[in-house]
């Protein structure tokens, strides 16, 4: 069994032709939890993870299993020996191996009957056993993904490192895959790293999520922490749509529940609910996913956006009552 | 980059990449310094400048032809559906299975004055030999006539996959606005497509250029043909290193042309996708016309060329006997050649894979091995030999001729290796080395698995260029080591083309082989 060691990065940074990626990075996974990494594409999550797994060397900055020092100053052990597992986008499975060749495929060390039951152990686990014996082309999406966890789980790595591993599935399985597959990942009690660009997967699944912007981790909590406390706008925006207003525009009744004293304060659509409160009317609406998006006319050069649930029997042009949710109001000053 | 560059493990690629290039470049080297001897001004006068023109001459004929041959062909199995569209659909790459210089004994006897042709010609009208014109093959668009009709596949090729993807779209709006069929090519198909299709004429032309046993047999005094005989009739060295620069000008300009034409993709053709709109099933008249043009072409280029040769073998009885020694050492060198060049094209490969330097150098010469005709390469190889002292003969000459075949083919078999590697996920390499596997585990447990199939076509490709190579074992082999090709060019030269005929099926059997795995490719991409 690994030590259920956390893998912690400190001050990593990371720049090509000039241009840094990643810059002065510091995370630290804990066993047992999934940790989403998001950003938005070319924010360096990509680098970060390939750093983390040693297939790129760190300019500074160093990465730790427990006490093992994997890159740092004058050390920097090769991606073949650091044993982290890794999910790639594309699978990255053996078209020449079955499901069972793939998942054995890291197990070499062990003896021929060790390395049998290991492998079996894990295609259980991931509800591959009625496939065992088929080829990566045979396979749906959702099972390729289940065996290259597997195959990634299987050898007993020190951490697992998944680089949107979800993104290149139907969307009408992903979240049933999904459940499934990191809770393999937690069972397997190691540190476990999601990267994705996508901030409800983050929010819905993750134990813990790390904002990445510009290269730098922002911000790293719990997901209902940092979705409602975010330290400033780049980690807002991450997670959600946010909208910008004159703190002078609102209503003064709003203004008094709202802290700080900038100019511009930002808010969640989901701020503004409909309700006893103020009467404004409806300047458009628009159906965006699972809600209905309303812009409302605060004055005849304000509008605002609030949110509802669709099927409402409303028009442009109606008046309707808001009130406001100050916890999803942020002033960054 | 620089650091993967000067590591230990880029020893071999650049030893190899040193071994194939350096004929090519002594070649080069050769025709820029050449002094003494035969003066310049004869050089230029008597020599280069006449066979430089015969060249372009028959290269601008040819790529005419080519055009006629292949475009139309190609527009009617891409858009319309007749009578053995299907069929025709591959068929059509069947010529390339051919060598010139068979395609130029196969016509010589059919347009011969004794040749069929002629003979029902004279026996329809009641004239005698002397009373019509009829055309010679023996002269610069007889040449040209040959060489199209045994390379317009290439251009056919490009065409199709021109067809069929680029234009699509844009075919199916013009359509839609109510172009009628003759404008719907004029106006939108042959322009959209132009470009991929000139590459492919390029790059045919590439080939055409390196010819050197149909124009010798036909006696058209193109630059390859003035090479050897300035070296062996002439005397003239300098004079061969000249018309060899010339050449492998003309031979590069067109590789050139053909990468900028097609978009850096270079000679690729089996990753072009014939994936097709919807056929228009043409109306009954033009239906059959569209089934006899496919069908004369095919005539022409493929069926009535061989079914000659295989009567001319039956019909004088041509003994088989002499035929197992040339076989014999025509599969001995080819095995040779083809271990050779398929270790070096798969050390290439694989080691270029994490270095872009390396890469770019294993391209360069692969392609300047490539480009560069097969007498070219022969005469780099006569210089090195000239310059170290040593004699053209016994295991020296057959390890130079190894060499050489090495340094042209190489790049024919990095070309299906990289396009299986290619077709794997990026990531593969990653997931292996995070597995633990790395160095000679990884490559016996996840690279040498995942590129057999590609291995066996380059394989099989290796082995039928060299198979069918003429001009550096002519000017290379050691006494006693003819192979097919160059006994068949040596009786049909000598005019005893009933003795050429069962060499020369031989290696137009073996060259199917390649052609139909090709064909088989396309047809995939087709259906999918």
């Amino acid at each position: 069994m690994s030590l259920n060691r956390p893998l912690v990065a400190t001050g990593l940074s990371r720049s090509f032709s000039g241009r840094t990626v990643v810059d002065r990075a510091n995370l630290s996974l804990e066993p047992g939890l999934v940790t989403a990494l998001v950003g938005p594409s070319g924010s360096g999550k990509t680098t970060l993870l390939r750093m983390l797994a040693g297939m790129e060397t760190p300019d500074s900055g160093s990465v730790q299993s427990g006490d093992d020092l994997l890159s740092g100053p004058g050390a920097f052990v090769p991606i073949e020996k650091r044993r982290i597992g890794l999910v790639f986008q594309d699978f990255a499975l053996f078209p020449h191996l079955s499901v069972l060749g793939n998942v054995m495929f890291g197990l070499q060390k062990l003896p021929k009957p060790e390395r049998l039951t290991q492998a079996e152990t894990w295609i259980e686990r991931l509800g591959l056993s009625h496939r065992r014996e088929a080829y990566p082309h045979q396979l749906s999406g959702g099972e390729q993904q289940r065996t290259a966890i597997a195959r990634a789980l299987a050898p007993d790595p020190v951490a697992i490192l998944l680089d949107e591993p979800f993104s290149g599935l139907d969307p009408s399985m992903r979240d049933q895959v999904r459940t499934a597959a990191l809770d393999a990942v937690r069972a397997a009690q190691i540190p476990a790293l999601l990267v994705t660009h996508d901030a409800s997967e983050a929010l819905l699944h993750a134990d813990q999520i790390a904002v990445i912007h510009n290269g730098a981790i922002l911000q790293s909590d719990a997901p209902d922490t940092v979705y409602r406390e975010p330290k400033n706008a780049h980690v807002a925006k991450a997670l959600g749509p946010l909208h910008t207003v004159d703190r002078d525009a609102l209503p003064d009744a709003w203004q008094a529940q709202i802290d700080g004293g900038s100019k511009k304060v930002h808010y969640r659509p989901e701020a503004i609910r409909l309700g006893d409160g103020l009467e404004l009317t409806i300047s458009s609406m628009s159906l965006a996913g699972a809600v209905t998006e309303l812009e409302l006319d605060l004055s005849p050069t304000v509008k605002i956006i609030a949110v509802c649930q669709p099927g409402r029997p409303l028009q442009v042009g109606d008046s309707v009552q808001v009130s406001l949710n100050p916890e999803l109001v942020f002033d960054f000053a | 980059m620089l650091r993967s560059a000067l590591s230990p493990r880029s020893i071999p690629p650049v030893l190899i990449i040193a071994l194939v290039g350096l004929p090519v470049l002594v070649a080069i080297w050769a025709g820029v310094t050449a002094g003494g001897g035969a003066t310049w001004e004869h050089i230029l006068a008597n020599r280069l400048v006449p066979y430089t023109l015969t060249t372009i001459i028959v290269l601008a004929i040819s790529a005419i032809i080519m055009l006629g041959l292949a475009v139309p062909a190609a527009w009617l199995t891409s858009l319309y559906e007749f009578p053995g569209r299907r069929l025709f659909s591959w068929a059509l790459i069947l010529p390339l299975a051919m060598p010139g210089y068979v395609m130029a004994y196969a016509w010589a006897d059919l347009m011969g004055v004794a040749g069929p042709l002629q003979a029902t010609l004279r026996d329809l009208t009641g004239w005698s030999a002397r009373d019509y014109w009829f055309p010679n093959l023996f002269s610069a668009p007889g040449l040209a006539f040959v060489l199209a009709s045994t390379l317009f596949p290439y251009v056919y090729i490009t065409a199709r996959a021109a067809f069929s993807m680029q234009s699509l779209a844009t075919l199916e709006a013009a359509r839609s606005l109510g172009t009628p069929p003759l404008g719907l090519f004029w106006k939108v198909g042959l322009p959209v497509a132009l470009p991929t299709i000139l590459g492919g004429v390029s790059l045919a032309l590439m080939e055409a250029a390196a010819d050197y046993g149909a124009a010798d047999f036909l006696g058209v005094q193109t630059l390859g043909v003035g090479i050897v005989r300035s070296w062996t009739s002439f005397g003239e060295p300098n004079t061969a290193a000249r018309l060899a620069l010339v050449l492998i000008f003309i031979a590069s300009a067109f590789l050139l042309a053909a990468r900028v034409f097609q978009g850096q993709r270079g000679s690729q053709q089996t990753s072009n996708r014939w994936l097709t709109p919807r056929r228009v099933p043409l109306p009954r008249v033009w239906g059959i016309a569209a089934t006899g043009l496919c069908g004369l072409i095919l005539l022409i280029c493929f069926f009535a060329p061989v079914s000659r040769l295989a009567w001319l073998a039956v019909e004088t009885r041509a003994s088989a006997q002499d035929l197992w020694p040339l076989v014999r050492t025509t599969i001995l060198l080819g095995l040779m050649g083809t271990t050779g060049a398929f270790l070096a094209a798969l050390v290439f490969t694989l080691s270029t894979k994490r270095s872009a330097l390396l890469r770019l150098g294993a391209r360069g010469v692969a392609a300047a091995g490539y480009a560069a005709p097969g007498v070219v390469l022969g005469l780099g190889a006569l210089f090195i030999l000239k310059v170290t002292g040593q004699a053209l003969s016994g295991t020296i000459a057959i390890a130079f001729l190894v060499w050489i075949y090495i340094s042209r083919f190489t790049s024919a078999g990095v070309e299906p290796l990289q396009a299986t590697l290619d077709r794997l996920p990026k990531s593969l390499d990653d997931a292996t080395r995070s597995l633990g596997s790395h160095g000679l585990n990884q490559f016996v447990r996840v690279d040498l698995p995942l590129l057999t199939p590609g291995a066996i076509a380059a394989g099989l490709i290796l082995f039928v260029e060299i198979l069918k190579e003429l001009p550096a074992t002519l000017m290379l082999r050691p006494f006693g080591w003819d192979t097919l090709a160059v006994r068949a060019h040596a009786y049909a030269t000598d005019e005893r083309l009933a003795q050429a005929t069962l060499p020369s099926l031989l290696i137009v059997l073996a060259g199917l082989a390649p052609v139909i795995l090709l064909s088989w490719r396309l047809g995939r991409t087709e259906r999918n």
